[in-house]
């Protein structure tokens, strides 16, 4: 922000005076304005003294007798001065605990009584003046460092003085009127020329020296002018002065504690009370979370650390903010991180009407406050991900180290300035609760704008909702790649649980489409399709590793995906698949899935259905339709049998056995469809099953052009749909086939059943993942909450299951 | 600038029970640095009342108190002041200002200050001060049934010294205020 040469850059406590507002800004001030401002600044301070340091003892001319029973020592009454001398003694003392404790080391500037005295003043003053706020711990701090930058700027002008000493001198106009009489008048100089002797040439004398302040650097010509004890307002104008330097750090406290008209207002930090903030919340408390809203989008693994640590941030923002990182940094670094601070400005960005979320973030100055809390954070970020309780986490915050590099923290700020002014924009109203945080994570990492949810169903609704928006973003864009990875890292990780476990494992694909359309499924199932293989492939590689992730709901589904669960459930959700017309497509599709699945990974993945299928395939044999059903049903309530179909599935997998596999899903789907309330034509689904099996080994996308069409098409009638089936199937298909005919151009068609059936199948496997909570079977997964998913298993699955109904029933219509 | 508080003659529980309510909600602890008291509290309890509002407290023995062991006179600096006490029982005539003028020379001090007359008094005498803070409870004496509660706070600061005397009359607490200033050089 400071690419340009800041006037009085080398001046810090002339350019936070600017900042802080005391000064004129504009960069065309002149130095009379200058001088001006600083003359006001230092008056309101006097007048504001005298007012307020009252001694009693001081005889007042009138009134001797009037009000002394007002104004006696031992007066209660709250008016009378005695009254204020005893409150302002105690304030004093107050005080003095904290000014003894401030940089006590050896040699401390701040430790001498002079500056002591003033320290005491200044901050007595400004509680007097504010007694709504009174005196807080930690006002100190702040003080002192606006303090030490004026002393070092007084020594700097004794430098400049003494170098350019003439500059300085009280000649008039700068014309030397030379003495009459050089013998008895000349004036000792130390730049005079000795050796002149009888010269008269005294205009002379120092007409050779540096004394044009044109001549001088741009710095100290500054100082001198600022320094002129003749410029405006005459010595109370001299903008560095010793003199007044109480009342310039009064000034610069008083600035920097009301803030200027702008939004952050220190004072604001140490009051407990709710003015101020856009919430019920103590501003401070507000803007600690408010840098937690931060963390969470820009680094979300260290964001959910500290909330499973249970680490509140006002455990160390509180210290952070009230004092702006005063106990962090050693002085000189300090003093660096205000320069960016102040440099900054403070007013507000939004208009009235504009919602925000966190008032600190509502100005430049705020949001880099709270971005450099950030970028310390991350700093320290290796190591805070290493702890493992909390109290060793607060203790690393809190004891911040000494030799970093503050340039480097800066520049991380500022790059995270941006995003925090957004962040306070974007999404209002994601304050507060708890429970908003895992929305928070992942709405804001989806960068959706959707606000939260009330927590009531939040799996149910918002996961699959969630889902279906972000299926439905696909197309191009880092978004889906982005979704598509992060649901591939859950999946990765889900994956890599089941790693260990024998049992096939119901691996949903990362995406499901909620409320269906059937036109929208296509797109759902493309991507369902390419990220279920992406991250089928990468699961190999990876190394159980676990990720605090964008997505900790999916995982949570994802993970407890092992097989067998209620039988009588898994029936149902069969005959939710094996809905008329489409059902055979969706086991088809879920076959043909499996296939694929089956082909990429080495079997560890299957969902349910595979495995019923398999089972199905197993027992080969199209006898009584219940018969297989009923082995289907049985071999997917039991585990043992989950253990051998994987072996069996490869053997499967690659369609040889279409009639096998066609006759099996086609009494697998016989089977549910039986007891279900919905009729299901088992002869025509062969064929659908057969096509859709070779469809999808051949490659997926050939099945996903337009889901419109193929929906259409596929919302005719069943032997409609079987029709215009494509004929390349007719390649693998049997008997079954020869009464359908599938036109290429429904491999839409297919594809969209490829998606129904898929996302059935998806929803079955949460059905089953639900059992397998009710079960209480041990999720792999100890990051994430398992009480998630506990409570809300039996949510999920009842979701799913309307999912699935809804499924058939849109099928049905078609 | 120190306060000092000054009172005596309270007679507790013999002929008061206690302070005026008004006096005791004025005298609150951490405001007066130094108490000086003329004697004749009579019982523990009014010492240990004065105790917690300062701890330094300094006592005289008055004819009717219980504890035997305070003295009958003292003498102590405060500030630039050397300030004597005496219950002023022993003085006689009482409460007669040249007799207490030669105790005031006797133990050379600046202030002196003494009770037993239940009156408030305040002389300037011969560069130093009389000053006689009355009772704090109205308690009758041997001279007079008519008393109103006082008692008397100084305010020290370097060589000024202010008298506040405060007097419950009526039931209302009167205030007045005598400034004191010390000659650089001292007495004779």
């Amino acid at each position: 922000m400071a690419e340009e040469r800041r006037r009085f850059q080398n001046l810090r406590s002339v350019r936070w005076r600017v900042d802080l507002g005391i000064l004129p800004a504009s960069p065309e001030a002149s130095v009379e304005e200058l001088r001006r401002a600083a003359a006001d600044s230092r008056r309101r301070y006097v007048s504001l003294r005298r007012r307020l340091l009252v001694d009693p003892h001081l005889p007042k001319e009138e009134d001797r007798s009037s009000n002394l029973v007002v104004d006696n020592p031992l007066s209660q009454n709250p008016d009378s001065s005695w009254g204020r001398f005893f409150r302002g003694a105690e304030l004093e003392k107050t005080v003095d605990q904290d000014l003894s404790r401030l940089y006590p080391e050896d040699g401390s500037y701040f430790q001498t009584p002079a500056c002591q005295a003033m320290l005491r003043r200044i901050l007595l003053m400004w509680c007097l003046q504010h007694p709504e706020c009174g005196y807080r711990q930690g006002m100190h701090e702040l003080l002192a460092p606006l303090v030490y930058v004026l002393q070092v700027d007084i020594d700097k002008l004794s430098e400049v003085r003494k170098l350019h000493e003439d500059c300085f001198n009280d000649d008039f106009d700068g014309v030397p009127f030379p003495d009459t009489d050089m013998v008895f008048s000349y004036k000792p100089r130390k730049d005079s020329k000795w050796g002149a002797g009888g010269d008269a040439d005294n205009g002379s004398v120092r007409a050779s020296k540096v004394n044009t302040l044109d001549e001088l650097d741009l710095d100290t010509k500054d100082i001198i002018l600022l320094s002129d004890a003749y410029g405006a307002e005459g010595e109370l104008g001299i903008v560095l002065s010793e003199r007044f330097m109480e009342h310039d750090a009064y000034s610069m406290f008083d600035g920097l504690m009301d803030g200027g008209n702008g939004v952050v207002r220190m004072a604001e930090f140490f009051s407990a009370s709710k003015v101020g903030s856009s919430s019920s919340l103590p501003p401070v408390i507000e803007a600690s979370s408010s840098l937690f809203h931060l963390l969470s989008i820009v680094e979300p693994s260290l964001h959910n650390h500290f909330i499973e640590l249970d680490v509140e941030p006002q455990y160390f923002a509180l210290r952070w903010l009230r004092v702006l990182f005063g106990r962090e940094f050693c002085l000189n670094d300090l003093l660096v991180v205000w320069d960016e601070v102040f440099a900054y400005s403070n007013d507000m960005l939004l208009s009235n009407d504009e919602e925000y979320s966190f008032r600190i973030l509502c100005s430049y100055r705020g949001a880099f406050i709270a971005a450099m809390a950030v970028s310390m954070l991350l700093h320290l970020r290796s190591s805070l991900l290493a702890t493992e309780i909390n109290t060793s986490c607060l203790q690393r915050l809190l004891n911040f180290p000494n030799n970093v590099d503050v340039q480097k923290l800066i520049e991380k700020a500022r790059s995270l300035q941006s995003i925090a002014i957004d962040a306070n924009t974007s999404s209002p109203s994601f304050l507060l609760k708890k429970d908003n945080y895992e929305y928070d994570r992942v709405h804001s990492n989806l960068a959706t704008s959707t606000p939260p949810r009330t927590p009531l169903h939040p799996l149910s609704e918002s996961y699959w909702e969630e889902q279906w928006r972000n299926l439905h973003k696909d197309g191009t864009g880092p978004k889906e790649i982005e979704k598509g990875n992060s649901f591939s890292r859950s999946l990765k990780k889900s994956l890599s649980q089941r790693l260990g476990l024998s049992r096939t494992e119901s691996d949903p694909s990362p995406v499901k489409a909620v409320r269906l359309k059937s036109d929208t499924k296509n797109p759902v199932r493309r991507c369902l399709l390419n990220t279920l293989s992406d991250e089928v492939i990468r699961s190999r590689e990876v190394a159980g590793k676990i990720q605090q992730d964008d997505f900790p709901i999916v995982s949570t589904h994802k993970e407890p995906l092992l097989s067998s669960e209620g039988p009588s459930q898994l029936k149902a959700a069969y005959e939710d698949l094996t809905v008329p017309a489409e059902p055979a497509d969706v086991s088809e599709t879920q076959t043909a899935e499996a296939c694929v699945v089956e082909a990429c990974s080495s079997g560890e993945n299957s969902p349910v259905f595979y495995a019923a299928r398999a089972g199905d395939e197993h027992e080969n044999n199209h006898d009584s339709h219940s018969e297989r059903s009923s082995i289907t049903s049985d071999s997917c309530a039991g585990d043992n049998d989950r253990d051998e179909i994987p072996q069996d599935e490869p053997s499967n997998c690659n369609c040889e056995d279409k009639t096998v596999s066609e006759s099996a899903s086609s009494d697998k789907n016989s089977e549910p469809v039986g007891p279900s309330e919905r009729t299901a034509v088992s002869n025509e689904r062969k064929p659908f099953i057969s096509k859709l099996q070779w469809l999808l080994k051949l490659g997926r996308p050939s099945g996903e052009g337009n889901t419109d069409k193929g929906t259409c098409e596929t919302s005719s009638d069943k032997h409609d749909v079987v029709a215009p089936i494509p004929s390349p199937s007719d390649v693998s298909s049997d008997n079954s086939r020869s009464s359908i005919n599938l036109a290429p151009g429904d491999k839409k068609v297919v594809g969209t059943l490829k998606n129904i059936g898929q996302n059935m199948l998806e929803n079955i496997q949460v059905i089953e993942s639900a059992f397998q909570q009710d079960r209480g079977q041990p999720s792999p997964m100890e990051n994430f909450s398992n009480n998630i998913l506990g409570g809300k298993g039996q949510v999920t699955a009842m979701a799913a299951l309307t999912e699935l109904r809804k499924i058939s029933n849109l099928l049905r219509e078609m | 600038m120190v306060l000092v508080l000054a009172l005596g003659d309270l007679h507790n529980p013999h002929r008061a029970p206690d302070l005026p309510a008004k006096f005791k909600s004025m005298l609150v602890p951490g405001k007066i640095q130094h108490i000086i008291c003329t004697g004749n509290l009579c019982n523990k309890e009014v010492h240990d009342y004065l105790k917690s509002l300062c701890p330094d407290l300094h006592i005289t023995r008055g004819e009717y108190d219980e504890d035997a062991r305070y003295p009958e006179t003292k003498t102590l600096t405060i500030g630039q002041f050397k300030l004597g006490l005496c219950h002023g029982h022993q003085v006689v005539p009482w409460g007669d200002l040249d007799s207490l003028a030669m105790l005031q020379r006797q133990l050379d001090v600046d202030i002196l200050v003494t009770g037993h007359t239940h009156q408030f008094k305040a002389y300037k005498h011969e560069g130093g001060v009389v000053i006689n803070p009355g009772s704090a409870t109205g308690a009758y004496s041997s001279i007079t049934y008519d008393v109103n509660p006082s008692f008397v706070l100084m305010d020290i600061d370097g060589l000024r010294v202010v008298v506040y005397v405060y007097e419950l009359i009526d039931g209302e607490v009167k205030v007045d205020k005598i400034d004191f200033k010390k000659t650089a050089t001292t007495h004779a």
